[in-house]
């Protein structure tokens, strides 16, 4: 239908007006026919490519998802570099006008809440010392959903209770309310704010320009995942801050451009001088016994830590103890946040020459256990000097 | 990097090139070799200056037997400044790598309110006033009364430069008017009257376009360049109506009123002259009666005008008997002044060969054709014996001898039209008469046949055919290049149909049609949520945007609109306008994000960038067709269809599509930016139509993207948008190479040339 020619004039006003009897029928029924959504929303045919043989094949990404995986391992392994471990990370969510668009499915929203949610499982995993909160930019104002905490239950569960999108969006009065509340926290914590940005514009109060530089003052690390297009303010605000921008094309790079964000970035300079930090490790109090939780103000049977100075019982670690005020963590958080200074080296490719030669092989996946019999793509890790397959 | 073409060794100040750009200058060195003209069209952003200065330098280096002058002409001054900065940067690379040898003279010259650095004198507000100002100051006859007379004022500066006369010359070296007015101040010279002195012995001089096409400063100022000099016209896209602009000459009722009192004043001068000094009006008869080409014993700064394009021939004559005398020849232009507002009276349109009017001003006036032709040349030497220095009092009498001499000199490609009123408003009688040029090739002639290549560039030449016919001349090479890129960052887009499917058009039953103007609304409005920071719209003219503004605004259209994005318009006021383009770009850098109306023709369309995120979309609302009924135009069309065989139709079209073409090229001005472009009007997706566009958006605009509705193209837009979002990756990717090293070039040599491109 698009590449229409000229000469079929009448042809053209004939299916004109086709066309027109179907889209008044769209209007005026709103409810649309699968095989219409199929044409308008998903287009489905964009996903199909000609190979060399004129074969429709669905388009290989796995290709450039390889790549991006590789380049990934390449960063990361520039063992050496000191590493922010104790992040108080704000994430900033659009919920304006136009995150209620439906070029996602089914909405804009939805899909960030989906990601966001992933986000904090991962990084708590990745981070175990570090705290989230949660912001929301609807009707021109920014609303602090939850304050700093390091479980990600209470955030997705009030995110997930506040989809609903309206107004512009201001990206002033989103950076204005995080500065304030990343000035309380602790000077050895590294300030960040992951912005999702659904919106186009950003309707400002004031000038932007003094708070971008306010915030470059604050040493707060403002990154941004766009998810229609690139506008400049968001360009020069983490090119200032020393932030990472994209722009999502789909979902799956829409959550591997959140992820990229789980592991801690290069620390700032200003925070390479070493810290002493005082931490306690709680002891797992004893199954069956009674105690009043501290976090939750209510009795509960069994489970919880107790901190070892003022002895009150918290439910959930890695926290901050709500009497002393002591960071609690447990070592194995400590052990895991550790890994991102000294990480691992790159596998090598397996070249398919090797491949052919079965009695090389281990019979399975030295990571994984599962058979090398028909692989796909093969690493070899130098140090553990053994075979593995791609993820 | 240094490489060679054919013979000759290119220094280029970068160590990577563009392929286009090394193709480019193989073509030019081709036309050089050939001594003959050339018309290239290389898009935008590609670095066309810089290739052009680095080729035409190294070619004259590499021949020092017979040096060749490079002449370089831009439109504005900003370019001219830009240009000279580039040539700085070349000529310190080529100094590295040549030594002493490589040294030459490169220097730019604009006119005095450029250039003047006596702080009186360039406090005046504008150009004429600044040149009345200074020759207050330097004319002969003020400074021998300020010898005799301490107390009269004289300009320092010029009185420095004149001192150290032969001495005053500028070493070797890149100049950009700035430097040469930190010369001049360092060394307490007049740059301005430096400058011209040395535009002479330059190797390169930078100017604008008038100096070379207007014969009235052509006369000076380019005289007596060689014949080997290679004249580069730069962002020549519009250079037949720059030709065609200096040789028309309107005449209003002010004009003539204005004249009316130059008459006066001028014979009071006469009377006073005759009572204290008669010897000098005798003085000059006598001269007259000598003729013109005797006419060398005036100093040369006083020589501030010369001849539009006179003939040789009646140089040499005397000037006619009966104007000779001050007061006669000032009865002469009282009769023609007076001829004139008796034509101005009528109610209706006329138009008229100059012929014709030649023959009715001598039976009506008794001023024939030959005086009329002296007309200019007359004036310039009575107001030369008045001693009159504020010339800037005296334009409108100029305006009207320049109109004279015009008719009397030519009798083909021009008419006169006299107007009673404005066509769009025939209630306000507003009479002009006004003398059109319809022959781009009568200015840009003697150019042609001066010197020995002429290279006329720019980034929309398209169709590249056209220009030869227009300016009558043959070009020994006319090619047109496009972009290499390492992604497709330009998408253009036809759009035929509003969301609704119908047709959207400016034509003209259809444009003020309600479902038309809806559907750009809505067109716009889908784009201003697609597209972020800044979005410029291109209407056809003041008035159809006017109309169609109030109409979206009647529909609540421009409110929705407005939510999305600040709304921005230009107006025909300059000061208004520049205003509302620093809050557009103010809008667009705080990310509100703003629309720009702007109309196409107009001076944003000509001269104002909207690179990066100052311009993500253009929509050209319409095909930019001339104000067809104009009767300008009308006998233009004719002329062109009689002498150089034009078809009316295939003009209308081509003037139409370079002017959209110019717009929609204003947002994209390098490799790395990006920018769509929406033709929103069915026509574009005709073949005669489109295939006018330039190469370099023809080869991005894709079949599927020639028919499109409103809802589609926000889908190409919103998916355009999200790919080039993605990091810029410079050195190409997929075995697409866009930088040349020196080592490449060398591989490729000049066989396989051709192959590549």
């Amino acid at each position: 239908m698009m590449n229409r020619d000229i000469n079929g004039e009448g042809r053209k006003l004939n299916r004109g007006e086709e066309e027109e009897e179907e889209d008044e029928d769209e209007e005026s029924g709103r409810g649309r026919d699968a095989w219409e959504r199929a044409y308008a929303d998903e287009r489905s045919w964009e996903s199909l490519q000609e190979d060399e043989s004129g074969l429709l094949r669905p388009i290989d990404n796995k290709a450039l998802h390889h790549a991006q995986y590789r380049r990934r391992l390449r960063t990361a392994t520039t063992a050496g570099i000191q590493k922010g471990l104790i992040r108080y990370l704000y994430i900033v969510i659009d919920l304006s006008r136009a995150a209620g668009e439906m070029d996602y499915k089914p909405s804009r929203m939805v899909v960030v809440a989906r990601q966001v949610e992933a986000f904090i499982r991962e990084f708590f995993d990745q981070n175990p010392l570090s705290q989230i909160g949660l912001v929301t930019l609807k009707d021109g104002v920014a609303q602090c959903l939850t304050d700093l905490g390091g479980s990600p239950e209470s955030h997705i569960k009030a995110l997930m209770g506040k989809l609903e999108c309206s107004g512009d969006s201001s990206l002033q009065n989103g950076l204005d309310l995080v500065h304030d509340l990343l000035n309380q926290i602790p000077s050895y914590g590294h300030r960040e704010v992951l912005i999702l940005y659904s919106a186009l514009s950003t309707c400002d109060p004031g000038d932007i320009m003094e708070t971008i530089q306010k915030c470059k003052g604050a040493k707060i690390r403002c990154s941004i995942v766009g998810l229609s297009a690139e506008l400049y303010i968001c360009k020069y605000l983490c090119q200032e801050t020393g932030g990472l921008y994209s722009v999502a094309l789909d979902e799956p790079h829409l959550k591997e451009l959140v992820l990229e964000h789980a592991p801690p970035p290069p620390a700032i300079a200003e925070f390479a001088i070493a810290n002493l930090i005082k931490m306690g490790f709680p002891q797992r109090a004893a199954e069956g016994v009674i105690s009043i939780c501290s976090c939750h103000k209510e009795a509960k049977f069994g489970g919880g830590y107790t901190c070892p100075r003022c002895k009150a019982r918290v439910c959930e670690l890695p926290t901050e103890c709500r009497i002393c005020g002591l960071t609690l963590v447990s070592s194995p958080h400590l052990a895991r946040s550790y890994h991102h200074l000294f990480p691992i080296t790159p596998f090598d490719d397996v070249s398919p020459s090797i491949t052919n030669i079965p009695q090389k092989l281990p019979k399975s996946c030295f990571g994984c256990q599962q058979s090398l019999l028909n692989p796909g793509s093969l690493f070899f890790s130098t140090e553990i000097a053994n075979f593995q397959k791609l993820d | 990097m240094k490489f060679q073409i054919e013979d000759v060794t290119v220094y280029f100040p970068y160590d990577n090139i563009y392929p286009e750009q090394y193709a480019y200058m193989v073509e030019l060195k081709r036309a050089l070799d050939a001594k003959g003209h050339c018309l290239l069209e290389m898009p935008t952003g590609t670095g066309k200056t810089i290739a052009l200065l680095s080729l035409i330098t190294s070619y004259a280096l590499s021949k020092p037997s017979n040096p060749i002058k490079f002449i370089y002409c831009t439109r504005t001054v900003h370019e001219m400044e830009k240009t000279l900065s580039e040539l700085k940067l070349l000529h310190n690379y080529q100094l590295q790598h040549l030594g002493p040898a490589a040294k030459i003279l490169a220097l730019g010259l604009s006119s005095r309110k450029n250039l003047c650095i006596n702080p009186t004198v360039v406090s005046a507000e504008n150009r004429d006033s600044v040149d009345a100002a200074c020759r207050k100051l330097t004319a002969s006859w003020v400074r021998e009364l300020a010898a005799e007379n301490p107390r009269i004022p004289t300009c320092s500066f010029f009185e420095n430069y004149e001192k150290s006369a032969s001495e005053a010359i500028l070493p070797p070296g890149v100049y950009t008017l700035q430097d040469l007015r930190a010369y001049g101040k360092l060394k307490g010279w007049c740059p301005y009257f430096l400058a011209r002195h040395m535009v002479q012995l330059a190797n390169v001089v930078v100017y604008s376009y008038q100096y070379l096409l207007d014969p009235k400063v052509a006369g000076i100022i380019s005289k007596e360049m060689q014949r080997e000099s290679v004249v580069v016209f730069d962002e020549a896209h519009n250079i037949d109506n720059v030709c065609i602009e200096a040789l028309s000459v309107s005449v209003r009722m002010q004009t003539l009123e204005g004249a009316t009192r130059n008459i006066n004043r001028m014979s009071q001068e006469i009377d006073r002259f005759k009572a204290t000094d008669a010897g000098r009006l005798r003085a000059e008869y006598n001269r007259l009666v000598e003729g013109l080409a005797l006419r060398g014993d005036l100093p040369a700064s006083d020589a501030w005008l010369a001849n539009p394009a006179l003939p040789n021939d009646i140089l040499k004559e005397a000037v006619p008997g009966n104007i000779r005398r001050a007061e006669h020849f000032l009865s002469v232009l009282r009769r023609l002044v007076q001829y004139i507002r008796g034509r101005l009276q009528t109610e209706n349109v006329e138009k008229e060969g100059p012929v014709a009017f030649v023959a009715s001003v001598n039976t009506q006036a008794g001023i024939d054709q030959k005086m009329l032709r002296f007309c200019y040349d007359r004036l310039h030497s009575l107001m030369l014996t008045l001693e009159i220095s504020d010339t800037d009092e005296f334009l409108h009498i100029q305006t009207i001898c320049d109109f004279a001499t015009l008719v009397g000199t030519y009798t083909r490609g021009f008419s006169i039209i006299i107007e009673p009123f404005d066509e769009r408003m025939p209630h306000i009688p507003d009479p002009v008469l006004q003398l059109c040029c319809h022959d781009a090739s009568l200015a840009i002639k003697p150019v042609f046949e001066r010197f020995q290549s002429v290279v006329i560039t720019s980034g929309t030449l398209s169709p590249i055919d056209l220009y030869p016919r227009l300016l009558n001349f043959n070009p020994v090479v006319s090619r047109s290049f496009t972009m290499s890129l390492t992604r497709d960052c330009i998408c253009p887009m036809v759009l035929t149909r509003g969301s609704d499917q119908l047709p959207v058009s400016t034509k003209y039953d259809l444009r003020s049609d309600p479902g038309v103007e809806k559907n750009y609304g809505k067109l716009l409005l889908e784009m201003v949520s697609v597209v972020p920071d800044g979005i410029v719209c291109f209407f056809v003219s003041y008035s159809y945007m006017d109309g169609i503004v109030n109409s979206w605004h009647e529909t609540g259209l421009l409110k929705e609109i407005m939510q999305h994005k600040l709304v921005f318009i230009e107006t025909q006021d300059v000061v208004e306008t520049t205003l509302a383009l620093d809050n557009y770009r103010k809008a667009c850098d705080c990310g509100r994000g703003a629309v720009f109306f702007s109309v196409a023709r107009g001076k944003v369309a000509e001269g104002i960038d909207f690179d990066r995120h100052y311009g993500r979309l253009v929509i050209m609302f319409g095909v930019p067709f001339q104000y067809t009924l104009s009767r300008i135009l009308l006998a233009r069309l004719e002329y062109l269809r009689d002498t150089f065989q034009i078809k009316e139709g295939d003009f209308l079209t081509f003037d139409a599509l370079r002017q959209a073409a110019q717009c929609v090229g204003r947002v994209i001005r390098s490799k790395a930016d990006y920018g769509m472009m929406i033709f929103a009007d069915k026509r574009y997706s005709r073949h005669d139509k489109r295939s006018k566009l330039p190469g370099w958006i023809l080869s991005h605009l894709r079949d599927a993207h020639l028919n499109l509705s409103t809802d589609m193209a926000a889908h190409i837009a919103r998916e355009f948008l999200r790919k080039m979002a993605q990091p810029y990756d410079k050195t190409g990717v997929m075995g697409k190479k866009t930088l040349l090293s020196e080592a490449d070039l060398e591989k490729m040599g000049n066989s396989n040339l051709g192959e590549m491109f």
